[in-house]
């Protein structure tokens, strides 16, 4: 099955957060699934299911409806979790303010929509972009921001004065 | 015998004496206002024909002369020694006459010089200190006049500024940007350069 990663997740770091949270998950699972099989109805025995974040939850969610929660198919999810971060491509944004996360989450469908389905977006901010983006691909960097603009067109500052 | 009789008489008698008196009287009085020579000057003769000899002319005539010389030399001597010393005095006079009179003139011009010194001092003062407010009050007011004409231009000149700067932030940027909500804006960018950003992450890729 063809993974798809949920818009929470969108960086590396989530990406490898959310890997990190799912070992722990299914490090549990086995345990509970190990005491289940040996009857272990102790409660000293028993331990807690590790909290998930909601990005781990939808991601389990989605794999869980055409995959079986094993021990092996927590290893293949994994697996192809860490195929992601190994292969897809990786954008970095910078934005003129630290972004929200519903600009985020905006930004970051748009990218799977328009550019690759699994891209990893990191998010950065400059102040002295005034306004606009930056994005970095590899060596490519894309500068849309306001600052460039403005500089591109300061030749025409002395005409807008004179006009004024 | 009568009284009358009597009187009558007596009156007759008085100016028998009384004429007797006035002719004595007569008599001294002419005797008084004409005298006659004593007997002395009866005797003596006159110069014959009223002259003197001619020695005793000439004698007299040159001790005279002699004597007036000397008269007048002495004189001559006396008065022109008078009239050195009068000179010298009067030079002597004239001289501290002139020495007071220049003094005092001196003196009063010193006094005049000195009441127009301090008078032009005054005077002076009293121009500077109205000459150094009459300057603390223009400077004053020059300098509230330039405070005001610089408060206008600093507003004249940021007005303009941001005119100058939003017309060129609109020609610069060439769109309705809202610099409160970017979401728009930036998806917008993206779609734009879509193409772009596909193409540099397939490259990388």
């Amino acid at each position: 099955m063809k993974l798809k990663l949920p818009e929470e997740i969108s960086s590396p770091q989530d990406l490898k957060a959310v890997i990190i949270e799912i070992r722990a998950y299914a490090r549990w699972t086995a345990h509970a699934d190990i005491k289940k099989r040996v009857h272990a109805k102790t409660r000293k025995h028993q331990s807690e299911q590790p909290e998930l974040s909601p990005a781990a939850s939808a991601l389990l969610h989605a794999w869980g409806a055409a995959n079986s929660l094993s021990v092996a198919g927590f290893d293949q999810l994994i697996s192809s979790l860490e195929r992601v971060i190994e292969h897809s491509p990786v954008l970095a944004i910078t934005l003129a303010a630290p972004p929200s996360t519903g600009l985020k989450k905006t930004l970051v469908t748009w990218c799977r929509d328009n550019i690759a389905p699994n891209v990893l977006v990191t998010f950065q901010f400059n102040s002295t972009l005034l306004g606009g983006l930056v994005v970095r691909s590899g060596s490519h960097i894309f500068d849309w921001s306001f600052r460039r603009q403005i500089l591109e067109n300061r030749q025409h500052f002395p005409e807008v004065l004179r006009r004024v | 015998m009568k009284l009358s009789t009597f009187l009558y008489a007596f009156l007759i008698v008085d100016v028998f004496f009384m004429g007797a008196l006035a002719s004595v009287a007569l008599r001294h009085a002419y005797a008084h206002f004409r005298p006659d020579r004593h007997d002395g000057e009866k005797s003596r003769k006159p110069y014959e024909n009223g002259h003197l000899p001619p020695s005793v002319r000439e004698h007299l005539l040159e001790a005279a002369q002699k004597n007036f010389q000397q008269v007048l030399n002495t004189s001559a001597d006396e008065l022109q020694k008078d009239l050195a010393d009068s000179s010298e005095r009067i030079k002597e006079l004239m001289d501290k006459i002139g020495n007071e009179i220049v003094g005092n003139e001196v003196e009063f011009y010193k006094q005049q010089l000195q009441a127009l010194r301090k008078q032009t001092t005054t005077d002076i003062t009293g121009v500077q200190t109205e000459l150094t407010a009459q300057q603390a009050e223009m400077k004053a007011k020059l300098d509230a006049d330039i405070a005001v004409e610089k408060q206008q231009l600093v507003q004249l000149i940021d007005t303009k500024l941001a005119d100058a700067v939003a017309s060129f932030l609109v020609d610069s940027l060439q769109h309705n940007v809202d610099l409160g909500a970017q979401a728009p804006y930036l998806t917008a960018v993206l779609e734009e350069h879509k193409a772009e950003l596909a193409k540099g992450v397939s490259g990388e890729a």
